[in-house]
């Protein structure tokens, strides 16, 4: 066993850095799951699956030579109108939220088998001028992919917050998942509205999966990786938010990487799962 | 979990119909399959196959153990890997570290793996907010945690464990026809003990936690001792599995079992089955392996797993009860099994209180409940005398159901004493205060969907009543049926009845379980006159046959025409007490149903109705 | 203004309303009165669109209403104030409001609405931006009726406003009630407390588990022994 070494203040630093960049990743994923869990009663395990399917295609269009930018512009809108037709289908069938737990799951296998089926079960990397850029803020080591993650989870977290909290469309959403039928006989169309939800939230995992492919390796194998750890994230902040999550995310990631330097890199998830657990025996309400 | 009662199955074990004393026929045909499949080694197949066979097995323990707790009781757990791991570890660490021999080392996997499970339940069923979505997370996050221990800690040091040098026994010519053996073995273990349970009392009690806990515990079924046996079950079978698993892979990682992976086949596989039945997990699994496994011999394994997370979606979507129930509804006529005549005894008469007519039976004194800064009960004391039918009244919001909700052990009072038959139950668990004596109806019948309308009843019995056998509560649950009338009804299930007809199964189900206290609560509500005589002449006789009776009613003329006396609450208090006629034209009584002519005066500013009216 | 032809409800299994049928003019206060587990919640829900009849017809300036989803009945110029309220309660009291107006035409006039509803129950004003869920009982209901004043609607539905009220409360809710209907919005009132309700009606019905048993003006109906045996069965 790896025992306790006190890491140099550099070092430290360091880790919370790079803890704050994880976080924020964890942050974004958990994004579009809280929303749609919280708000649509929906708890899509397929939204991991989504992610990585985007990521794969920004690394497809990246060797074809488009910056996995501009790529945004291409993958989002279709993983938005994806998500909308998914929930189209679903929302014809009274589906409890256990049950659309079970159900994304299996959606998630036939997404990992179109996957694996296209780009093989190997390991992808994607090349990019991103990633051969850093900057050095006070000795401490930025790299340029985790920097522009951070910068698109905090953006799109802020602005998500805003829509909900200032915009009619975001008063709709929390008023119906607060008493749905009231809030119809109050004239809000919430068929409506739950095929844009479900629209955003999937063109927020199509973000993040893009924010993977420019740090990550890919591998199919490596959608559950993450289940675990976000889920953490989105229950820490609770339900239906869009500021929460990023929050939740970044105080897991730096809680890993702190354990990860004080102890060994493998005692990280000891963290992120027992923060989970004690907020679910302390907070059980929340997930309701 | 899946609430789609109308197509729901019947209750899917019904204990062996035979004559009581002949051998059921259920555990002869697994053993006896057991046996014979025992010697396909014999036959000589190609390693493979045997292999095949076992990983078949293997999955039929994972899938049926798993099911015990979370198909039968609905507890859906995500944790199933923690307590596979956990044996796998157990056996490995033994075998490797410490030379045991292999078999030994099954029992301690087995033990190991319970006590894991039971300390995690002890815990986690106390906490009462704890179910569905969370539950499974939870398990899911302990399985990770152990994971993340286990591979930190000198058990596997993230090297793994290497079982090379371990001797396997020689149970069988091969080491692939050992482990297929062993695998048999525990396969036969675990399906006998599946049927057991679900025959049993054990497991009328878990079906009815999965339909409705807080209805099941309020009627004794007592749910925490009955979770935590069926987890304590689950996890020992998972961990022997793993104990014959570890010696099978030969080298052990983390990576193998604290996944997601295990725990999600096993749900699917169950899932696909029927998880309401014992043999539905491993028709599940048999059919999943099969499948996994002839595409990925067909090198199409990428296809395979894609094909399985189509079934489990369209599972979901159109047979959420799995596979069984629809063979088992093509395969068998439902027949009206009608008892017979002989076996149909009146119902006893209500064991005699160590309480005589006419005195203390139920006194509340100063019970206080509030919700949320909202007081439903303000300090109440009400008594209730044996023999008598109380009528408990008051406008809305006054604090009548939260009363019988309180006294039946639904709610904990925030204050107060409730002394029956001498004994304070206000803080008792909901299944003690129904041994005692106290039952009760809910004003939206609650009866469980996927049992008949007599097993509804016969949980009661069974239960509430004492009663030690289901054939013997079934016979009594019978006798209650003819006594309100639903006898034609038995078979059916409670969506298949109208109102009048579930409002007196509800009364049939308080009534089995022979209280001495009977609280129906708005028994009358959306009847029509009709209806109302029916029920307001079952209560009469209800009271005749020996039992106290709280009748909370907003149907006057029947308050009249029944109840001894009445109490009448108002804004959580106790406002009057006494006859019904009398109570009833009492200035205060009036004042708070129908508001006060001279205290509603005219609100500022309204010209008298007559000159409105434009 | 309202026309209701035997309409018929079930809620859950139990049914409900049996064929009722009333009318109600425009620019009436009408009161419907009846003990609990009569049906006014139902009735009131199913003329919100919030439940689905199952028979007969509700006919609203002379469109036929019965058939369309729920979140056309607001269009059509509905409001509903619930039984127990049923506000957003983790929402502010702003946004409880502004919720009430999301209709477009609302919408366009929202600021005006929000100052005459703030002029009415000046309590709000300064709870503007307080959680719902932590206003009293009282500052509930009249949240609740400035909500469904911000759909500016033709017909305000009221469903028992004084339940659970200090009669204080309840002076001051009737008196605003009583001034909407005065600036011409119709008002459908169902209620618990007889002879408060009785006192602000124009004409009232008397519902009995599920059906109508008497109507008529307040003066006529005060005498009659169908109120008292309906809720006291003396």
């Amino acid at each position: 066993m790896a025992g306790f070494a006190l890491p140099s203040a550099t070092l430290l630093a360091q880790s919370i850095l790079s803890g704050i960049f994880t976080g924020a990743l964890y942050g974004l994923l958990g994004l579009g799951l809280s929303l749609s869990w919280g708000l649509l009663k929906q708890i899509n395990l397929a939204h991991f699956a989504f992610a990585f399917l985007a990521a794969y295609l920004c690394y497809q269009l990246a060797v074809s030579g488009i910056d996995p930018l501009l790529s945004l512009a291409l993958i989002v809108p279709v993983f938005f109108v994806l998500g909308a037709a998914l929930q189209a289908a679903m929302a014809r069938f009274s589906i409890t939220p256990f049950n659309s737990l079970l159900l994304t799951f299996g959606l998630t296998g036939i997404v990992e088998a179109v996957i694996q089926s296209v780009w093989t079960a190997d390991f992808r990397k994607l090349e990019s001028a991103y990633g051969e850029h850093h900057f050095k803020v006070a000795g401490l080591f930025v790299p340029l992919p985790e920097l522009i993650t951070l910068l698109l989870a905090a953006v799109l977290s802020f602005g998500l917050w805003a829509v909900l909290r200032y915009t009619d469309f975001g008063k709709a959403l929390r008023a119906s998942a607060e008493d749905a039928p009231i809030a119809r006989a109050f004239g809000i169309n919430q068929r409506r509205n739950a095929l844009l939800l479900a629209g955003a939230c999937s063109a927020l995992a199509a973000v993040a999966g893009v924010c993977l492919a420019l740090s990550f390796t890919l591998a199919p194998s490596q959608i559950y990786a993450w289940i675990g750890v976000v889920f953490a994230a989105v229950m820490l902040g609770g339900l239906g938010r869009a500021l929460a999550p990023l929050l939740a995310g970044v105080v897991i990631g730096v809680s890993e990487a702190v354990t990860m330097a004080v102890t060994a890199p493998s005692w990280a998830p000891l963290v992120s799962f027992t923060l989970l657990i004690a907020i679910l025996l302390l907070r059980p309400g929340r997930a309701a | 979990m899946n609430k789609r009662s109308a197509r729901s199955s019947p209750h899917p074990n019904p204990p062996a119909q035979a004559g009581e004393g002949a051998l059921p026929r259920t555990p002869v045909a697994i053993v006896g399959t057991a046996v014979a499949l025992a010697f396909l080694p014999a036959l000589g197949l190609p390693p493979f196959y045997e292999t095949l066979l076992y990983l078949i097995l293997l999955w039929i323990v994972l899938a049926t153990s798993w099911n015990i707790l979370s198909g039968y009781a609905g507890y859906f757990s995500f944790g199933h890997g923690a307590f596979f791991g956990a044996g796998l570890y157990t056996s490995a660490t033994l075998m490797a570290r410490f030379d045991w021999p292999f078999l030994w080392t099954l029992p301690v996997a087995a033990a190991l793996a319970c006590v894991l499970g039971v300390a995690l339940g002890a815990v986690v069923f106390r906490v009462k907010g704890i179910r569905g979505e969370v539950f499974a997370l939870l398990t899911l996050a302990v399985t990770f945690v152990l994971g993340t221990i286990v591979v930190n800690t000198p058990l596997d040091g993230g090297n793994g464990v290497s079982l090379a040098a371990v001797p396997i026994p020689r149970i069988g010519s091969t080491p692939p026809a050992t482990f297929y053996l062993l695998a048999l073995a525990a396969a036969t273990l675990t399906l006998l003990l599946a049927w057991g349970i679900a025959v049993s009392k054990l497991g009328a009690g878990l079906f009815a936690i999965h339909d409705d806990e807080d209805a099941a515990e309020v009627m004794g079924v007592p749910t925490f001792r009955y979770k935590l046996f069926a987890l304590a079950i689950s996890c020992a079978l998972a961990g022997l599995a793993g104990g014959i698993h570890a010696l099978f892979l030969s080298y052990v990682t983390v990576g193998e079992v604290f996944t997601i992976a295990v725990p999600l086949t096993v749900v699917l596989m169950s899932v696909l089955g029927g998880t309401r039945h014992w043999a539905g997990p491993a028709i599940g699994a048999v059919a999943i392996t099969l499948l996994l496994y002839s595409f990925t011999g067909a090198g199409m394994a990428v296809a395979g797993k894609a094909l399985v997370g189509g079934i489990l979606i369209a599972a979901i979507l159109f047979m959420p009860d799995g596979i069984l129930p629809r063979l088992q509804r093509a395969f068998t006529r439902r027949t009206a099994a009608a008892l017979p005549a002989a076996a149909v005894v009146p119902p006893a008469a209500v064991p005699s209180a160590t309480v005589a007519l006419g005195e203390l039976l139920l006194q509340a004194r100063g019970v206080a409940k509030s919700f949320r800064g909202v007081r439903a009960l303000a300090g109440v004391d009400i008594e209730v005398r044996r023999g008598e039918i109380l009528g408990l009244l008051g406008p809305n919001g006054s604090g009548k159901s939260t009363f019988i909700n309180v006294v039946s052990g639904h709610y904990v009072p925030n204050s107060g004493t409730i002394v029956f038959e001498g004994r304070d139950l206000a803080h008792r668990p909901g299944h003690r205060i129904a041994r005692a004596g106290v039952a009760r109806t809910y004003q939206i019948p609650r009866p469980f969907p996927h049992f008949t309308v007599l097993d509804n009843v016969a949980l009661a019995s069974l239960f509430g009543g004492g009663l030690a056998t289901t054939a013997a509560a079934r016979r009594d649950a019978m006798a209650w049926l003819v006594f309100t009338g639903l006898q034609e009804k038995a078979h059916a299930h409670p969506d298949a009845l109208n109102l009048h007809q579930r409002k007196f199964l509800e009364l049939a189900r308080a009534l089995a379980a022979r209280p001495r206290l009977v609280m129906l609560d708005e028994v009358l509500c959306g009847l029509t006159p009709n209806e109302m005589d029916d029920a307001v002449a079952l209560v009469r006789r209800i009271r005749d046959q020996g039992a106290t009776v709280v009748f909370v009613e907003h149907v006057m003329r029947a308050v009249l025409a029944v109840t001894d006396r009445v109490v009448v609450l108002d804004h959580g208090v106790l406002l009057a007490e006494g006859p019904a006629a009398e109570v009833m034209q009492r200035p205060e009584v009036i004042t708070a149903y129908l508001g006060r002519p001279d205290l509603a005066g005219r609100p500022a500013d309204t010209p008298p109705a007559e000159q409105r009216h434009a | 203004m309202l026309e209701v032809r035997d309409l018929q409800v079930t809620y859950g299994q139990a049914p409900a309303l049996w064929g009722l049928s009333f009318e109600l003019r425009e620019g009436e206060l009408l009161v419907i009165v009846g003990p609990n587990g009569a049906g006014k919640t139902t009735l009131i829900h199913t003329l919100a669109g919030v439940l689905r009849a199952r028979a007969g017809r509700i006919l609203f300036d002379g469109r036929d209403l019965t058939a369309l989803p729920p979140h056309r009945f607001c269009v059509a110029g509905i409001a509903i104030v619930p039984e127990g309220r049923r506000l957003f309660a983790s929402m502010s009291v702003r946004e409880n409001l502004e919720v009430g107006s999301m209709l477009p035409d609302a919408k366009a006039r929202r600021a005006e609405s929000l100052e005459a509803v703030l002029a009415l129950f000046p309590a709000l004003k300064t709870r503007l931006a307080q959680a719902a869920g932590e206003l009293s009982g009282g500052q509930q209901q009249m949240l609740a009726i400035g909500r469904a004043l911000m759909t500016r609607p033709r017909l305000l539905l009221l469903d028992e406003p004084s339940l659970g009220l200090s009669p204080l409360i309840v002076h001051e809710l009737f008196s605003a009630i009583v001034r909407i209907n005065g600036e011409g919005t119709s008002v459908l009132l169902v209620e618990q407390n007889v002879m408060l309700a009785l006192r602000v009606a124009h004409r009232c019905y008397v519902l009995e588990e599920g059906r109508m048993v008497a109507d008529g003006s307040p003066e006529e109906l005060v005498g009659r022994d169908a109120i008292r045996r309906a809720y006291l069965g003396v």
